[in-house]
């Protein structure tokens, strides 16, 4: 079931999707203990949009983000980013796509100890043999509030601080798509609404396009759109949500799938 | 707690193996010197008992057994042989080759015969001899051949109440033998005679009033059936107060214990150098352990959380520290006497003249002190980690586990302490350098190397302080390079104690084999430039050295060693008679002034030769009060009179002419001496031999100085002791490599995240293997730079203390070895980041994601 929805109301999405999955699948195990992480998942994501993906523990959605980041390899299917086609590429290959076209958010920053905030910054344009653009580097730095922050090293910065350096760092090479992964899953909530909003300001503003991966209701009601996914399948698809919105999305996805004996699991959620 | 240690240990079990190898190398290194050292032992005793072959006992006594001793042990009942022990030395030549050799009796009986015949027979006549087969073949005669002894003999009617002259006799060679047992291997084998010759001899050397020959000991034999002991007592009872009559191998024992005081001295050495090494190993096991401690953090505090108490935590840790060390001990102890069983196997091969036990002694000693000493280092190693692991709070079970953040460096006490030491030890240093320059070398060097010492160890518990920032100095200067570059130095100094800890280990090594190549190089420079004055040319050959013939070396004989291999030149000295205006009258040689400079050492030295310069050593000058420039005149045979200016500087005790000059003062001067350059290429201990082969059918008496043979020789010498150290030190280096390679699989460990997110951004598994190589490069390459240069330092310190009673001290830096130890270093450091750059390498990216 195809459930990618375009909204008419979009700011005219400029050519094909920034990333695709077909057919995507993932299993562990063979024969009788085969576990599908993935069962064929098909799903666009648009150029200049903020997608959150969403579901429950298990449901697959980190599998699905590796996958189309080209850091794990699939079972079968297909992953493309922009006209590439991620499945398939040798290690170099990946690392070449990863320094130059994707930008990753950790739940831990996994900022290094040991360089500043701007050596920090501006490191995968550096391990690429490139040269900084300043004026990039400026854009960034303001749009996340980084400016008195520059100098210092990680242990210094607070925990919101270090993960806009780390959103700083996945833009810097201009990629055409940042995967973030919880990046409010070591935040408070204060701080964590601080990064959502410098992850919305980036796409409004900077034109960029996230995918983000979360289990946090409120976090995914910052995005455009959130994809749901349960069981390796794609269960739902909410545009312009709320937290309110998104919730019940959830809530359908439990009775849906499990009709009865997971009424009691929602309620207690 | 022990079932929980027991696992702990388990999870670590790679940390601790690589940690264990440092222990294992340094036990094995004991445990070979102490085998070795028994082994010395045994072959000297062997060898002292093979003399007395298969005599029953040996009589001996303080005072020495005189001829009549000797006599009376001949009556005890139930003997049925006795020989005395007696040595002579024998002057063998043949042709113009010639052996001073160790002489023995032949034996009366059988059972006192430690050499094997192997052709021919033992000597039964008198004026018969048999010789080692190598003397044999080195005087080029086989059975039935003559051999020329001389021997000084006492004229008691020479005038002036006696004097010794030379007699020369021919002995006929009868038999070769060989030394199975290696009696006399150390004294290069032993020429057998007579009985009677060799008493012979020693009446006609001795002076009238010299007292009679006495014995050191006499070997019996027993007749069949006797009792042992009975006779053991009879014997004593026949002899001199105090005497003892023991078997062969006991008196052996007894022997050996009186000589192998320098053996021991030896072993000590040794034992000296197994301390660095255990040293280093013990840093290794200290860094090790460190990490264990930090990567257990959560364990520990969880522990702490539900109810261990801190010596709990502690003793865990000693416990950990007690296994691994005893463990390794024992591998180390394997290892060492695999290694030197192999060794003696290798050694029997080789066939060394000496005859080497087959298998080792594996004594209480062998095995327990190593145990000891390993065990010991390695729970020593572990006190600062048992330590840490006390500090850890419980609440940090709490606490996620962050990346390990930068580690400070040392404490106040610590830069005091270490600057401290090294101001005093320097100041210590400088005091002996002084005394060494000044003539008290003894004192100077005892002062040197404390001073040294303890300037060292300021050096290594102060290189907390400076050497990171040496590494940072690098690493900017190779940031130049790339990222890669910039990311192996910060993450060289994000943890700057164990950096330094792992460089550090590394600089003890290095900078021994350092001091000792740096000494040794300027001890070669120094004695070169003595050898150089003490012998101008590499051979010389000629007739009137020590007051032979003079006659002239014929044509033939230049030929001849013109064309002998790797004789590059040869250059002719005439010998002319002059009277000097004192009346003195002495002889000169005349050699031509191009030729000269060709082929002596220092051609500086003769720069002033000309014609009409006399030039003669500034000694010689000196005792005959001729001034440098001054004018002469000589004096030829004939009346012929040359005016001369004489310079010193010359080369040897010559009184050197131009030949021309020579020729003029005295038309009979011949050729009597030739100037022989060798090959730089040439072997000296061949070269030399094969002139005097060369020049063997020469009639004429013709004597060849190998001085080249000379300095070849100490030049060995030097060049053997110094590998031998260096070799002994090697093993402290290869533990710190070993270190080297273990800091950077627990960095890799450490780091398992980080490296993930590198790869997440974009490091190729090239880069990430490239940075970890850079990383171990710079760790092993500064601690080789540095040890490379306190190295040389102290090297410098040590010559100038010690060489400086031999004269003029030369400084020199062996270029080549310190080229070899900075390029193993940074392979070293190379090959050590292979595994743990394959490990990070295999790191998903996907690893930066997890949570934990």
């Amino acid at each position: 079931m195809d459930t990618t929805v375009y909204r008419p109301t979009d700011p005219a999405p400029a050519g094909p999707p920034a990333v695709r999955a077909r057919s995507l699948r993932k299993t562990y195990g063979k024969g009788e203990a085969a576990v599908h992480a993935l069962d064929g998942v098909d799903v666009d994501f648009e150029r200049g949009h903020f997608t959150a993906i969403m579901g429950p523990s298990g449901s697959g959605k980190s599998t699905l983000m590796h996958l189309l980041a080209g850091l794990d390899t699939a079972t079968s299917g297909h992953a493309f980013i922009g006209d590439t086609e991620v499945t398939g590429l040798n290690d170099n290959a990946l690392t070449q796509l990863r320094r130059d076209r994707v930008g990753f958010v950790f739940q831990s920053f996994n900022l290094l100890p040991m360089f500043t905030a701007e050596q920090n910054i501006t490191l995968p344009v550096e391990l690429a043999g490139g040269k900084v653009d300043r004026a990039w580097l400026d854009t960034l730095v303001r749009t996340l509030g980084l400016e008195a922050r520059l100098a210092h090293r990680p242990s210094e910065l607070s925990g919101g601080q270090q993960q806009r350096v780390a959103i700083a760092r996945a833009l810097i090479a201009g990629p055409e798509v940042v995967f973030a992964d919880e990046p409010t899953g070591n935040l408070d909530s204060r701080s964590g609404a601080e990064v959502l909003s410098f992850l919305r300001r980036s796409v409004r503003e900077l034109g960029r396009t996230i995918i983000m991966v979360t289990h946090d209701p409120t976090a995914a009601a910052y995005a455009d759109r959130v994809v749901l996914i349960a069981d390796g399948r794609i269960a739902g698809d909410i545009t312009d949500p709320t937290p309110e919105s998104v919730l019940a999305g959830l809530d359908a996805l439990r009775t849906l799938e499990a009709p009865g004996a997971d009424v009691p699991q929602a309620v207690r959620a | 707690m022990l079932r929980l240690t027991l696992a702990q240990m388990r999870r670590s079990i790679g940390r601790l193996v690589a940690a264990g190898v440092a222990i294992v190398i340094g036990t094995a290194f004991v445990t070979a010197t102490l085998i070795a050292g028994d082994v010395m032992t045994r072959t000297t005793n062997d060898s002292i008992a093979a003399q007395f072959a298969s005599a029953d006992l040996v009589v001996s006594a303080p005072a020495d057994l005189t001829a009549d001793d000797v006599d009376a042990l001949r009556s005890v009942p139930g003997v049925d042989a006795v020989d005395a022990v007696q040595f002579t030395y024998l002057d063998l030549s043949h042709g113009s080759k010639r052996v001073f050799q160790l002489g023995v009796p032949a034996p009366s009986d059988p059972r006192f015969q430690a050499l094997e015949v192997v052709e021919g027979s033992m000597p039964t006549a008198t004026g018969q001899v048999a010789l080692p087969e190598a003397v044999a073949e080195r005087l080029g005669v086989g059975i039935g051949d003559a051999v020329t002894s001389s021997r000084n003999v006492w004229d008691g009617s020479a005038p002036d109440g006696g004097a010794y002259e030379e007699v020369r006799d021919e002995l006929s060679v009868v038999g070769t033998t060989a030394d199975p047992y290696g009696a006399y291997a150390q004294m290069g084998g032993a020429v057998v005679v007579t009985a009677e010759d060799v008493a012979a001899w020693e009446a006609a050397q001795s002076m009238p009033d010299e007292p009679a020959r006495t014995y050191s000991a006499a070997m019996v034999g027993l007749a069949p059936g006797t009792d042992l002991e009975t006779v053991r007592a009879a014997l004593v009872a026949a002899s001199p107060d105090e005497a003892k009559a023991v078997t062969p191998d006991e008196h052996a024992q007894e022997q050996a214990r009186k000589m192998t005081g320098d053996q021991d001295v030896f072993t000590y050495v040794i034992l000296g150098f197994a301390a660095v090494a255990l040293l280093v190993a013990a840093l290794v096991i200290t860094n090790t352990f460190q990490v264990l401690v930090a990567q257990r953090t959560r364990t520990l505090a969880l522990l702490r959380a539900v109810g261990a108490n801190r010596s709990q935590l502690a003793r865990s840790v000693l416990t950990e520290a007690t296994i691994l060390g005893v463990v390794s001990s024992v591998g180390g102890i394997l290892l060492g006497a695999l290694l030197t069983q192999v060794a003696l196997l290798v050694a029997r091969g080789a066939d060394l003249g000496v005859p080497i036990p087959a298998t080792i002694a594996v004594t209480p000693v062998v095995v327990l002190v190593p145990l000891l000493v390993g065990t010991v280092v390695t729970v020593v190693a572990s006190f600062a980690p048992a330590r840490a692991a006390t500090r850890v709070a419980p609440l940090e079970a709490l606490r996620p586990a962050d990346a390990p953040s930068l580690a400070r460096g040392g404490g106040r006490a610590r830069l005091v302490v270490a600057s401290l030491l090294t101001v005093a030890g320097l100041a210590v240093l400088g005091g002996g350098i002084w005394l060494g320059t000044t003539g008290n070398p003894e004192i100077g060097l005892l002062a040197g190397v404390a001073g040294g010492a303890l300037s060292f160890v300021g050096v290594l518990v102060g290189a907390v302080f400076w050497l990171p920032g040496v590494v940072s100095l690098v690493g900017r200067l190779l940031a130049g390079t790339g990222s890669t570059a910039r990311l192996a130095t910060a993450n060289t100094l994000r943890n700057p104690r164990r950096t330094t800890a792992t460089s550090t280990a590394l600089l003890i090594g290095v900078t021994l084999v350092a001091m000792m190549s740096t000494g040794a190089a300027s001890a070669r420079t120094s004695l070169d430039t003595a050898l150089d004055e003490q012998y101008p040319v590499d051979v010389l050959v000629a007739t009137d050295l020590y007051g032979s013939s003079g006659e002239a070396v014929p044509g033939e004989a230049v030929r001849a060693v013109s064309g002998s291999e790797g004789v590059a030149r040869v250059v002719e000295l005439v010998a002319a008679e002059a009277t000097l205006p004192d009346g003195t009258q002495l002889t000169v040689h005349g050699v031509d002034p191009e030729q000269a400079r060709e082929v002596v050492r220092t051609p500086e030295s003769l720069a002033p030769l000309a014609e009409g310069t006399l030039m003669l050593s500034e000694q010689e000058a000196e005792s005959w009060g001729i001034a440098d420039g001054e004018r002469l005149e000589l004096t030829g045979p004939d009346g012929a009179t040359l005016d001369v200016v004489a310079r010193t500087g010359a080369v040897g005790w010559s009184w050197l002419l131009a030949t021309d000059d020579a020729r003029a003062l005295d038309p009979g001067a011949v050729t009597s001496r030739l100037w022989v350059g060798l090959d730089e290429s040439a072997d000296p201990t061949q070269a030399v031999p094969a002139i005097q082969d060369a020049i063997v059918d020469v009639d004429v008496p013709v004597e060849v100085a190998g001085a080249a043979v000379e300095r070849a020789l100490m030049e060995s010498v030097i060049d053997t002791i110094l590998g031998v150290i260096v070799g002994l030190l090697a093993v402290a280096v290869v533990i710190a490599l070993i270190g080297v390679a273990n800091t950077l699989s627990l960095s890799v460990i450490e780091r398992r995240r980080e490296s993930a997110t590198l790869r997440a951004i974009g490091l190729s598994r090239a880069q990430l293997r490239w940075m970890l190589a850079i990383e171990g490069m710079l760790i092993a390459g500064v601690g080789a730079v540095l040890g490379i240069a306190l190295g040389v330092l102290y090297g410098w310190a040590g010559a100038a203390t010690a060489l400086s009673i031999m004269g003029d001290v030369s400084l020199a830096v062996p270029w080549r070895d310190v080229a070899l130890v900075l390029v193993v270093a940074l392979v070293a450091g190379l090959v050590a980041s292979v595994v743990p750059g394959r490990t990070a390498a295999r790191t998903s990216p996907v690893a930066a994601l997890a949570v934990d």
